[in-house]
């Protein structure tokens, strides 16, 4: 116990030394900030001499694995599929086509509304979300289109949502500058002025990914006979 | 022989890979003596220290300013600052502005149409008359 708590302090003025540099610190990350208060209560019940300075102490880097969410409050909805993915035995033969040509895009829908995204675009949606942070990660699992530059995959009505992964990153939100309309009536000289400044969410693409045959497999999808009405892939004419 | 400029290799998307909060520091004014300032001193010594341990990623002065408004300023990493004025505001309003200045990009504030911008090359290619297959009207 005693040794653990002279570590402490030997890394706590570490901390201190770092802390000159600007760029540690500011590299910390909105979703380390939750695991790093927990951390804290943890380390304020063993009773550290040191006040809580939190910063470089922390992991930096975020990966988008779900195992570096552990500390986190907000869990993702687990997804309640009540049957594996079926996949016809053309698109089994034609998907690594797809999934093995690199840039590609989603042309994801968000309350019906569809957005092209590919890797690393900033996204501003056209109206502010309601119960999100900033530094969330989403999963956007409503696509009706996939492709890359020769192929594209339609859903039917939409891509099933086990063939992909795109994720975003709330990034914050914006707001437009106010805007202001005049409201006139006839033969009246007073002039109404309505004001509206609206706030919008913004984002960022992270990874736009395609889903190998191998994964599907791994995951459990079943291999069904080619049906008429089922998603397909088209090469580009 | 022409004189090549250095192409640019990489862009920062910040949130693609690692995701760094874009409010640097938050400055909070206030004044012992003035009236507009009693919810500031309330929010000061109540709410403050809450929402500094919860965003300790935002480096928080505070500092008086005598004979003048309550203000809380913003400093963003693209060098910008936005500064919101908080006179005569209860203590939960100011935190709602300083949750503003928090989420804020720091960008001047802009009417965009298009939701999405894209540094990427265009995925499918341009279009091009030549290639392809002929197709009837």
């Amino acid at each position: 116990m005693f040794s653990r708590s002279v570590l402490r302090s030997l890394v706590s003025d570490l901390r201190c030394t770092a802390s000159a540099a600007p760029l540690p610190q500011r590299a910390c990350l909105h979703q380390t900030a939750l695991l790093r208060a927990s951390q804290q209560e943890a380390s304020s019940q063993s009773s550290s001499p040191n006040p809580d300075t939190p910063l470089s102490a922390t992991p930096r880097a975020q990966t988008s694995q779900p195992d570096a969410h552990q500390g986190i409050k907000k869990q993702p909805v687990a997804p309640s599929f009540d049957s594996p993915l079926k996949v016809t035995k053309s698109l089994m033969s034609s998907l690594p086509h797809l999934a093995g040509q690199s840039p590609h895009y989603v042309v994801a829908e968000l309350h019906a509304r569809p957005y092209l995204l590919t890797e690393g675009d900033h996204i501003r949606l056209p109206f502010l979300m309601p119960n999100v942070k900033t530094g969330d990660i989403l999963r956007f699992n409503r696509a009706s289109a996939l492709g890359s530059r020769d192929f594209t995959l339609k859903g039917s009505q939409h891509v099933d949502e086990r063939l992909f992964e795109c994720r975003v990153r709330v990034t914050g939100v914006e707001s437009e500058p106010l805007r202001i309309k005049e409201k006139t009536k006839r033969r009246q000289r007073h002039t109404k002025t309505a004001k509206s400044k609206h706030r919008y969410t913004i984002m960022r693409v992270m990874d736009v990914r395609i889903k190998t045959p191998e994964e599907l497999l791994q995951e459990g999808a079943v291999v069904v006979e080619d049906t008429a009405d089922a998603t397909k892939i088209e090469a580009k004419s | 022989m022409p004189v090549k400029g250095i192409r640019t290799v990489t862009a920062a998307r910040n949130g693609v890979g690692a995701f760094i909060l874009q409010c640097k520091r938050l400055d909070f004014h206030y004044c012992n003596f003035g009236g507009s300032s009693r919810g500031m001193l309330a929010f000061l010594t109540q709410t403050l220290p809450r929402f500094a341990k919860e965003n300790p990623q935002i480096e928080i002065r505070v500092s008086p300013r005598h004979q003048k408004h309550p203000m809380i300023k913003g400093q963003y990493i693209n060098g910008n600052e936005k500064s919101i004025c908080v006179r005569n505001l209860e203590p939960e309003d100011i935190l709602k502005k300083a949750m503003i200045l928090k989420d804020a990009s720091g960008d001047k504030l802009k009417r965009t149409k298009k939701p999405i911008t894209s540094l990427n090359e265009s995925v499918r290619g341009i279009w091009s008359p030549y290639h392809g297959d002929l197709r009837g009207v």
